[in-house]
């Protein structure tokens, strides 16, 4: 089947703005699926609230787009209730790590077998570019108007507390990487998360001084570099995936 | 066989019978025996101690959309955080069900003392408009019986239906013959996650597409959604009328107060909503027509009666017992002083 196949043509344009990170991504899935030739009947995709949750309503097949943070729960209650479908969770940081926090604290250590893509984009796009949990120290943003005074949530060490996990950074610009971090995702036997790291131009780059979407990808590509053999943690800067498959410990 | 049975053991076993296949929820007395007994089950059926009522409620739509039949059991508190997937639940049309079982509020209250003041929060917990159907047994073997009938008005509704105990009922033991209870399950009438390119989302949509600044199509939508409930509803006239020819006065009461009050069935008419919401208006108007005075006793400040009044369209006496205690010679007297 053709990426094209797996895209509700339908409902385009889709809602995001021209050179948004989400759209990047949202193909770069759609190609992986091809890819591996995901039939369309054994899957379905799960969004929560924003930008990145409406992605699931733009997939040709039945997909669920709940309310905001619950995306986790209600994936994994899909996959609990019939272990033959493939559920993959696409939504954003401000959903997954903020208002569901608390959830992708719990669905991690159950360990749910469910395939994460989350886009971050450290903020809240939809509302209008409020503080997100990875909004990085001393960033302005709306709701944080001198400077957010706090560090980011450190979303990879919270993946990787349990003793069995998958958990992998990639970008929107390194997308054969993304691909690859996709691939082995949906792969795993297991909680899988993604973390992509995004932009949102509109309302968050252009207050920051960035003049085009073009320019936030840039940045991407001068601050991220792949590290293909981490050992422990990924630096701050670094792509890569980290997984072990340890069940005993 | 007959067997002395908790009331919520009897939602328990009650749900197993209906065919429900997936449990979630977080534990909270006194609604958590109903947790224990399916925890037994887990490998037979899917169980979840969630990490807490908001996960768990989305658990059960989730497993709903996947084809189970589901359910999920929490008290007040629980009940107030349950409030945005039970609305999440009507605007996908999931089917599902929810024990509430109700003990003293606001917040924490005074856990674990029995009341009936989640009467309200049943029929508009959730932000918007929305008409749900709620039952309330009141007996153990009510309990199993309309548990059953609730997943089965889950099914034909395609909604979330509301289950109200209270802490006594949830609690009362009965020897009962739950197996002389039969209650015919229905189908699922919609197929599982995989099997199109359905869009399930909590904004109002048509095909699968957002209509969310469509007003004509949102009233379409409504008047659509209100008729389904009231044609399902039509289907589930659940309750019981002791009429009292000699009597001038209709108490109406339900859960355990109906039960305390029973033997005043000698000077009263005694009627008692089963499903309480949709109201039965045309039962309540064929009872009251019948009196002069017309009584709601319920274990909340008259959240019922408010309800008896707007649909019979005249005064109605309340009798509130707060607070966590009831008893048959305190509502005798307070009866007597209306």
């Amino acid at each position: 089947m053709r990426y094209k196949n797996y895209i509700k043509w339908s409902r385009m344009p889709t809602t995001w703005c021209p050179g948004c990170a989400i759209g990047i991504v949202f193909k770069q899935l759609t190609f992986t699926l091809e890819d591996i030739q995901m039939p369309k009947s054994e899957m379905s995709v799960v969004s929560g609230i924003g930008c990145s949750g409406r992605a699931a309503g733009y997939f040709d097949l039945d997909s669920v787009h709940s309310t905001h943070g619950r995306a986790l729960p209600i994936a994994e209650g899909i996959k609990r209730a019939n272990y033959k479908l493939n559920v993959i969770v696409f939504s954003g940081d401000g959903d997954l790590v903020g208002i569901g926090g608390n959830h992708l604290l719990h669905v991690a250590r159950r360990d749910v077998n469910l395939t994460v893509i989350c886009i971050n984009n450290e903020t809240y796009g939809m509302t209008g570019g409020q503080m997100a949990p990875t909004t990085k120290k001393g960033t302005k943003t709306l709701t944080s108007t001198h400077g957010s005074a706090y560090f980011p949530m450190n979303i990879q060490q919270i993946v990787t507390s349990t003793p069995k996990h998958f958990y992998a950074r990639s970008s929107a610009f390194r997308i054969s990487h993304l691909q690859k971090c996709i691939k082995e995702a949906i792969a795993w036997e297991g909680f899988a998360f993604v973390d992509v790291i995004s932009y949102c131009i509109e309302n968050f780059g252009r207050r920051m001084g960035f003049k085009s979407p073009f320019e936030m990808l840039d940045k991407i590509k001068q601050d991220y570099r792949i590290n293909y053999k981490p050992e422990g943690l990924l630096g701050d800067f670094e792509l890569g995936i980290l997984k072990n498959d340890d069940q005993k410990s | 066989m007959k067997r002395l049975t908790m009331g919520n053991e009897a939602v328990a076993l009650g749900a197993l019978k209906a065919g429900m296949t997936f449990f979630a929820a977080y534990p909270i007395t006194p609604a958590s025996e109903i947790m224990h007994i399916l925890a037994e089950k887990e490998g037979e059926i899917e169980f979840v101690h969630a990490e807490d009522e908001i996960a768990s409620i989305h658990l059960v739509i989730g497993a709903s959309l996947a084809g189970s039949k589901a359910l999920t059991s929490t008290s007040g508190p629980g009940m107030s955080l349950k409030q945005e997937g039970i609305g999440l639940a009507h605007m996908m049309e999931a089917p599902l069900v929810v024990v509430n079982v109700m003990r003293v509020g606001p917040s924490t209250g005074m856990p674990t003392l029995p009341a009936q003041g989640d009467i309200l929060q049943a029929k508009h917990g959730s932000h918007g408009d929305y008409s749900p159907l709620v039952f309330y047994p009141c007996s153990v073997a009510e309990c199993y019986r309309y548990t059953m009938e609730a997943f089965n008005a889950a099914e034909e509704s395609r909604s979330p239906v509301i289950l109200l105990l209270d802490g006594f009922l949830a609690h009362l033991s009965e020897t009962v013959d739950l197996s002389k209870i039969k209650v015919e399950p229905k189908l699922r009438t919609f197929k599982p996650l995989g099997h199109g390119n359905r869009h399930f989302t909590g904004l109002l949509e048509k095909g699968g597409i957002p209509r969310t600044k469509d007003t004509a199509y949102y009233r379409e939508w409504y008047q659509r959604i209100t008729d389904k409930m009231q044609k399902t509803a039509n289907n589930y006239r659940f309750f019981e009328y002791l009429e009292n020819k000699t009597a001038d006065t209709l108490l109406i009461a339900f859960g355990i107060t109906a039960r305390v009050i029973r033997p005043l069935k000698h000077r009263y008419s005694l009627f008692c909503p089963i499903r309480l919401f949709p109201v039965l208006e045309e039962e309540l108007k064929a009872a009251a027509a019948e009196h002069e005075r017309i009584v709601v006793v319920e274990m909340s400040d008259g959240q019922y009666q408010g309800e008896v009044e707007r649909v019979l369209k005249r005064d109605v006496l309340s009798v509130p017992i707060l607070g966590g205690g009831i008893s048959l010679k305190e509502i005798e007297e307070k009866l007597h002083a209306l």
